[in-house]
């Protein structure tokens, strides 16, 4: 396997700045330890012990999006509407992403690039998506809120990657997984070694036999689920923390009388405005209906619809909570497989 | 704290629910708990983890009678609610316990990891062996607290603490860089600050006060005061119409700050604010006097929130 010494992922990642926006996890200035995925500079220190409070989905799925700019003109008699589709020129690449975050944009995949005509094939996503190499770093330790090993592959997921990095003594073996995670393999920063695979990471698990069946079942006990989501905030972070989540709303906004732009902006089904409809009837009224909505989607419906679950066992979404909800504990209370 | 549960299941004799906080095995800390039942409420603790602000249920649940367990500063907002006509005197059961100074968990585990079990005892706080000194991790505004005791309860339970609250801090870190900063540095401050913020209204939702919640206006599309973009500028606007809202209501109990999941010191804002509330009207939000400016008709009794 080919091996990368500590000291050379500086060299690494200027290379990789050559052509591509670098985004690896750092510490936010004046923040006690919050970590996002941020432009990387030479000299920039790289967090990799502690969880980002987001996924690196924004790189492929961007909380806002412009999709096209639009302008009304006169044409003799008639207006007709100019429309500009907003190109995406630059090439990203993400370093010490985790196994779970980079799993998740191939779910991601499935839905925005689908070719079968099953869905939509995505030129925005597309784009980015296309422009994105993933560097991940797998984990050899997880924390509380971890629960990848539920999964299958768990911490030793490599799908969605481009290359690996498993740290060990010295540096980190690189697996690679794609064409583009070979040639960085091949870069003369990179030397064979016959060292072996470090053991990654344990988690908690959680009982996943018969989940979506067992979600079902419950589906009409609303009392159920008024129990479940009665600490609830109903805010939208475990949506926008979930590398998995992929709703988002469209808007135009005017930006002169005759010009404007079409935003894609993430949504989140824990917000009221969600499901609600212009008769002003909101079918998921509650908390607790928005809540078991999202829970389902996650662990039923979108198995059932796609054969995978929504959700790789990343934890943000229980360890970012403000009111302290664990979504184990509901996996739990729904009974044994 | 034990005598807490007695406390719960005597109140849950004429209550239909009562707020508090349980032990949560993946956090190692203590997460806010709905007692519906005697036994239920065996599980029920206090220590210096429980943070959240409870009180932000309250106007959820304002067709029921509600026992609360509530800190004093929570025991602020409680009186601000019913001050608005949000919550209703004779529907909420205060249990004020006393407070011992809230732990900043998010410090914590960041520090230490997260659901490493919090030992605070003796001035120290201790997760896994390590240990820091007590003061350096409480929550900001615990820091010279000015509400030990609740300003409206029905019950107490816990020895008022003889211990002095430690004292203000000399505003470090964030806080000194800000208050010497000059107004376009403050307005570059803040536009990095907002550049950060994904709109997840966690800070809303987490807020006891922001009591509009479904129907808020910086989440309408019609009137659009804040533009669906996240971006910096749409993002502060919406907070500032937020903040706004909130002259001379907020209490000051920090939830939105600590709900925040990227960190942004909404507080800075708010404590601004709140300052100048106090030294204009002389008046802080939670306490017996009457809100100086009411930006809703105080004679409508019928909150009319979405459920």
């Amino acid at each position: 396997m080919r091996f990368i010494p500590e000291e050379n992922i500086t060299a690494l990642l200027l290379r990789l700045s050559e052509n591509a926006t670098v985004w690896a996890p750092q510490v936010v200035r004046d923040t006690v330890n919050t970590v996002l995925f941020a432009p990387w500079r030479e000299g920039a220190e790289i967090e990799t012990g502690l969880y980002s409070a987001l996924p690196v989905k924004g790189l492929v799925l961007p909380a806002t999006e412009r999709l096209f700019s639009f302008r009304y003109h006169r044409a003799g008699e008639r207006e007709k509407i100019e429309i500009e589709v907003d190109e995406l020129r630059e090439r990203a690449a993400v370093f010490a992403a985790r196994a779970c975050d980079a799993k998740a944009l191939v779910t991601l995949d499935a839905l925005f690039l689908d070719g079968s005509g099953r869905s939509y094939n995505d030129q925005h996503y597309r784009a980015r998506r296309g422009a994105l190499t993933v560097i991940t770093l797998a984990c050899t330790s997880c924390d509380s809120a971890c629960f990848c090993s539920s999964f299958e592959d768990g911490a030793a997921a490599t799908a969605g990657s481009d290359l690996i990095f498993y740290p060990v003594s010295g540096g980190f073996l690189a697996e690679a997984v794609s064409a583009t995670g070979r040639e960085l393999a091949a870069l003369d920063l990179f030397q064979e070694s016959n060292l072996e695979k470090p053991p990654l990471a344990e988690t908690a698990k959680v009982e996943l036999a018969r989940l979506g069946q067992r979600l079902l079942d419950k589906f009409d006990d609303i009392d159920f689920w008024r129990r479940t989501a009665e600490g609830c905030l109903s805010c939208g972070y475990c949506s926008y923390a979930c590398p998995a989540c992929h709703c988002f709303n469209i808007f135009d906004e005017m930006e002169s009388d005759r010009a404007g732009g079409r935003y894609r902006c993430w949504d989140a089904c824990m917000f009221y405005a969600y499901t609600l409809e212009s008769s002003g009837h909101n079918p998921r009224p509650e908390a607790a209906h928005r809540y078991r909505n999202r829970l389902a989607h996650k662990f039923s419906y979108f198995p059932l619809n796609r054969g995978e679950f929504l959700c790789t066992g990343c934890g943000r979404c229980i360890r970012g909570c403000p009111a302290g909800r664990d979504v184990r504990d509901v996996i739990k209370a729904l009974g044994a497989g | 704290m034990e005598e807490l549960i007695p406390i719960i299941k005597k109140a849950l004799e004429q209550v239909d629910v009562v707020l508090g906080w349980a032990q949560s095995p993946a956090a190692g800390v203590a997460v806010p708990a709905f007692f519906h039942t005697p036994a239920e409420a065996d599980a029920a603790v206090f220590d210096s983890t429980c943070a959240h602000n409870l009180a932000v249920y309250l106007p959820r649940l304002a067709d029921k009678k509600v026992g609360i367990v509530a800190k004093g500063c929570d025991a602020r907002s409680i009186a601000q609610l019913i001050a608005e006509g949000a919550v209703k005197r004779s529907g909420v059961f205060v249990i004020g316990a006393s407070c011992p100074g809230m732990i900043d968990v998010k410090k914590a585990w960041r520090c230490f990891g997260f659901g490493k079990q919090v030992c605070d005892a003796a001035g120290k706080v201790a997760m896994e062996g390590k240990t820091v000194a007590r003061e350096e991790i409480l929550l900001w505004k615990c820091r010279g607290c000015r509400d030990p005791e609740p300003v409206i309860c029905d019950v107490t339970v816990g020895e008022a603490s003889s211990e002095a609250p430690a004292p203000p801090a000399e505003p470090a870190g964030i806080r000194k860089r800000f208050a010497a900063m000059t107004v376009a540095e403050r307005r570059q401050f803040w536009q990095d600050q907002f550049s950060r913020c994904i709109r997840c209204y966690a800070c809303r939702e987490a807020c006891p006060l922001c009591v509009c919640r479904d129907v808020c206006t910086i989440q309408a599309h019609e009137p659009g005061w804040a533009g669906a973009a996240v971006d910096s500028p749409q993002s502060w606007m919406a907070q500032l119409i937020r903040v706004n809202h909130l002259a001379g209501r907020c209490t000051g109990c920090e939830e939105c700050e600590r709900a925040c999941p990227v960190g942004i010191p909404l507080m800075l804002l708010l404590e601004e604010q709140n300052d100048v509330v106090e030294e204009l009207f002389g008046y802080r939000a939670g306490g017996e006097a009457k809100p100086p400016f009411l930006t809703f008709d105080i004679k409508n009794d019928t909150w009319d929130e979405e459920r």
